[in-house]
């Protein structure tokens, strides 16, 4: 179907009217229609989407950790900040230096009035986005200089600035000058928005499906403009919704979107075979851009056979990753074994490291030890790939294991089946039997349609279940009811193909999802999971990580705090509280028709999945092809 | 016979209220009572899943937060008394994913483009179905009606999804003689110039010719059923007896005789357009209530949920009613008393 749309559809357009085309970047707003298009109070909640370019280009925060490796070079960036964040030995109090000459949209100069002016607001109004998190951390805040704000913390914190470090997003600083005369913050719409970005709002739709914003002719004075003295491409930058992938495709070979957020694989493939102008951020297989998140089978550990470690080691070594990556992914997924996106530097930090540990690892079965780790996964799903669809696959390995993950969990049922034996478990004509004597029945909950390649794996894996012998089926639910039911866990005979490990990508510390997984964050089932621990894995070893965490400083120890996620690593393997799969890989796909500078795998400048605030850098890589 | 109709539309009338209220309650109560579909706890989760920092002391204190500022503490009773108050008042309170914008406002941005749209299409694939359809049962001859026939069997089954999208590659981007999406072209500012209202007009048309061309079939086969059936009926066949011309029979007789199961399928048709239609939205891009309420729904934005369905309860209601009035008018075989 996507092939014949491609065919049908080379050459229509449809111009913005007085815009020459090549003057703006049309780039799609993955939540398609905004329901709330007037309202642009990011912190007092209410707007319904984050990808309009109201955090990508308008408004900022102090720093920034690219997912990649940013744009020059380190994943660090200080944007609104000068420098890094300065603790205080007891990690009470952090000090920031903000950069000179940046100026709001209005013209007003950014100063730390603005900073702390944020800040107040926020922890005043626990409910506002951020408030809560303000409230619960900021004792005092003050100025000692227009360009020196001290945060006086309640408890010691070394990990504060992360409110103020976006990945994807992060608490945005408010202009004082406008928020000051509002009376109430929360009612108030923030229309049209004033930003230190380099764009401006031109119009948007009133129905929401479109956001026209517009270089500020005193780019020099936003913040990209100060901190890195080069002016964005486009002129005029067009978020609009686009909510089906056919016509996302159509557009595209129309070069009438010039970056498409997602797409399921075979759309993107198409589009890569048949527009000589696609840029994607692999050129050729497998072509997607592996987010920091890591899709998992997440099992609620309150809940009776999943409480043992054997019977979910099993499930592990039922699952053929090779067919699932096929069958999910078309072969262009990002594998991980361990408990950590296989993406950005983690590989270097994290999987060089820990492989060596992995092949060597042995669980018991019996009396034997058995060495579950399989190094040749990424070569057989290589063959697969190419055998089954054609793609061209590079031959050396360790570019594989850059491209597609370095190895994953053996395929091994006869395992399996004796770790089932060992807990009670019995096995007639084909069927698997709980110790009492139940069927064993697993229902896979996992999204509907929102995100196809979440349901294909589902598939895929229910489908090695009931090879394997347990009558497992496949639940789809729209993403809000799945994250709801999990959170409350309340589901019989259920488990969840989700995510609750995400990491910043650029930087080693995992405290940023782990620390929820503390058991003084426990929340029984029927209660909603307080963050990231929808599993309720509760871990001694794990705490006294997550303690160890704490202790260490952001900036200065990363050699510990890579040596913690190795030990965190480690116990998540022995245990396998979730099951990881692969990253969530993102079929960004761009059109260089108009444009060129995209971020790729060559170039990974930063993440080129439009959503995230991050792509805020990639305005000033993108520069015209000529073309009219 | 004024003291029949007065009896018959106090009746009628109480019923419509009963039916509203009971309406109401239901949807009240229903995102009520599913475990875990708590605004607050969406708003957060939210949050979460979009990758926001929130850990975990400032996650359990925003919730809290919110659950004041969304006004749903106290019991359910308390809340269900305070709705009633505020609903009273024309309030029918704030959209708690697109906090504090009032659900009013939000449904008032929505209403007229699928109001527009669907009316316009609902009325016009009624008149051509019940009319062609009409002639196609009692004259049941000539080589358009057949060919009608054929094409409205044909275009039935056809999923709507692909039947639009169909229309779409071919006028929109093979063709170039339609846009692709929108409800007018974008930068342009709404307003009444006839550049604004000839795009309205021109971004309408694949969506109305969409849903005419799936909608018609089925009023189509359904009078020419109807007709078929009706032309038997001994009035029928007294008047042609009668003598009376043939167009006479046609019209007063087998038409006014086959259009009461139409007309009451057109009045709850219409009463169902608030419901939106979400797959005409998203193929399009038009905007309208489908998107609305389907987000309402998955974000457990219990007063937007409840403001458009009281729109469609009160519009299902409303045209039952009028159904009620009207038949008699139509059919002289219905009659005030009920009977």
């Amino acid at each position: 179907m996507l092939s014949f749309l491609a065919v049908f559809t080379a050459f229509a357009q449809e111009a913005l009217p007085g815009i020459p085309r090549n003057e703006v970047i049309i780039i799609e707003d993955p939540s398609g229609r905004s329901l709330n298009p007037g309202r642009f109070n990011i912190w007092g909640g209410g707007v319904t989407s984050w990808s309009t370019g109201l955090q990508q280009l308008c408004l900022a925060s102090l720093w920034y950790i690219d997912p990649d490796q940013g744009i020059e070079g380190d994943p660090w960036i200080n944007l609104l900040a000068a420098e890094p964040p300065i603790y205080s030995d007891n990690y009470k109090k952090m000090t920031v230096k903000l950069r000179k000459g940046i100026y709001w949209s209005d013209g007003v100069p950014f100063t730390a009035d603005d900073v702390v002016f944020t800040v107040q607001t926020l922890k005043a109004n626990p409910a506002m986005t951020w408030g809560a998190y303000m409230e619960v951390n900021v004792d005092k805040v003050y100025k000692t200089d227009d360009y020196t704000v001290v945060f006086e913390l309640k408890k010691p914190n070394g990990r504060f600035h992360s409110i103020f470090t976006v990945r994807w997003a992060a608490c945005y600083i408010m202009p004082k000058h406008i928020f000051e005369k509002v009376k109430d913050p929360i009612a108030f719409d923030f229309n049209p928005p004033v930003g230190t970005g380099p764009y401006v709002l031109k119009a948007y739709d009133p129905n929401g499906y479109w956001f026209l914003w517009e270089l500020r002719s005193d780019w020099e004075r936003s913040d990209l403009g100060v901190a890195f003295k080069t002016k964005p491409g486009p002129k005029y930058v067009l978020y609009k919704g686009v909510a089906s992938p056919e016509k996302k495709v159509m557009d595209q070979m129309a070069h009438e979107l010039d970056i498409i957020h997602d797409l399921p694989p075979e759309g993107a493939i198409t589009l890569a075979q048949t527009n000589p102008y696609c840029v994607t951020w692999f050129d050729g297989w497998p072509w997607a851009h592996p987010d920091p998140t890591l899709p998992s089978i997440i099992m609620n550990h309150e809940r009776y056979p999943y409480n043992l470690k054997e019977v979910r080691w099993a499930l592990t070594l039922a699952i053929d990753i090779v067919q699932v990556v096929l069958q999910s992914y078309n072969g262009c997924a990002t594998i991980s074994p361990i408990h950590i996106p296989p993406t950005g530097k983690y590989p270097e930090w994290y999987f060089d490291k820990i492989e060596g540990w992995l092949k060597n690892f042995t669980i018991k079965v019996g009396n034997k030890e058995f060495k579950p780790y399989d190094p040749e996964i990424p070569q057989k799903i290589a063959n697969a790939v190419k055998y089954a669809f054609g793609y061209k696959v590079p031959d050396d390995p360790n570019v594989l294991k850059k491209m597609i993950g370095y190895g994953w969990w053996k395929y091994a049922p006869d395992v399996a089946e004796e770790l089932l034996k060992s807990v009670g478990f019995t096995k007639k004509g084909g069927k698997w039997y709980l110790p009492d004597g139940k069927p064993w029945k697993i229902n896979i909950l996992c999204e509907a349609a929102t995100r196809s390649v979440m349901t294909r794996a589902a598939v895929a894996i229910a489908e090695q279940w009931r090879k394997f012998g347990i009558d497992a089926q496949i639940e789809a639910v729209e993403p809000s009811m799945l994250w709801q039911r999990m959170n409350y866990g309340e589901d019989p005979d259920t488990v969840y193909w989700a995510w609750c490990i995400e990491t910043w990508g650029g930087h080693p510390d995992l405290f940023w999802f782990l620390e929820s997984w503390h058991s003084e964050y426990y929340r029984p089932t029927g209660q909603a999971v307080v963050a990231k621990n929808p599993m309720r894995y509760k871990s001694e070893r794990i705490d006294k990580v997550i303690e160890e965490l704490r202790k260490t400083d952001f900036f200065k120890e990363i050699n510990k705090l890579i040596d913690l996620g190795i030990e965190y690593v480690k116990i998540c393997v022995e245990d396998m509280p979730i099951i990881p799969l692969f990253s969530y890989n993102v079929f960004t796909v761009c059109d260089g028709y108009y444009w060129t500078g995209y971020p790729t795998a060559k170039d990974p400048y930063t993440n080129p999945v439009p959503n995230w605030a991050n792509t805020r850098f990639m305005f000033i890589k993108l520069k015209p092809t000529g073309r009219k | 016979m004024w003291k029949n109709f007065l009896k018959y539309l106090v009746g009628r009338l109480l019923v419509c209220l009963v039916v509203i209220f009971i309406g109401t309650t239901i949807t009240f109560l229903i995102p009520r009572i599913i475990p875990g579909a708590n605004p607050a706890e969406v708003a957060v989760r939210r949050l979460q899943m979009a990758g926001t920092y929130l850990p975990p002391e400032s996650a359990e204190r925003m919730r809290q937060a919110l659950l004041k500022l969304y006004g749903l503490e106290g019991t359910i009773f308390e809340q269900y008394i305070r709705y009633w108050r505020e609903f009273l008042r024309g309030n029918l309170g704030p959209s708690f994913a697109s906090f504090p914008t009032p659900v009013l406002v939000l449904i008032s941005r929505s209403i007229p483009w699928t109001v527009g749209l669907l009316a316009l299409t609902t009325v016009i694939s009624w008149l051509v179905g019940t009319i062609l359809g009409g002639i196609a049962g009692y004259k049941n001859r000539g080589l358009w009606m057949k060919i009608f026939e054929v094409f409205s069997n044909a275009v039935r089954p056809i999923p709507y999804y692909i039947l639009a999208l169909l229309l779409l590659i071919l006028f929109a981007y093979v063709l170039k003689w339609f846009p692709t999406g929108g409800a007018y072209r974008i930068g342009m500012n709404p307003s009444f110039t006839w550049s604004y209202i000839s795009s309205v007009i021109k971004h309408g048309f694949l969506p109305a010719l969409s849903l005419i061309l799936i909608g018609v079939g089925g009023w189509f086969l359904n009078m020419r059923n109807l007709v078929s059936n009706v032309s038997h009926e001994d009035f029928v066949v007294f008047a042609s007896h009668m003598n009376l011309k043939e167009d006479i029979v046609f019209r007063s007789y087998v038409m006014k005789g086959a259009l009461p199961p139409q007309i009451t399928g057109l009045a709850l048709q219409l009463g169902m357009i608030f419901n939106g239609t979400i797959i005409t939205e998203i193929v399009f891009n038009y905007p309208g209530l489908g998107m609305l309420i389907y987000t309402a729904i998955m974000q457990a934005d219990f007063n937007l949920v409840m403001g458009i369905t009281l729109f469609s309860i009160i519009a299902v209601a409303v045209a039952t009613f009028l159904i009620d009035l009207t038949l008699p008018l139509v059919d002289p075989r219905i009659q005030y008393t009920g009977k």
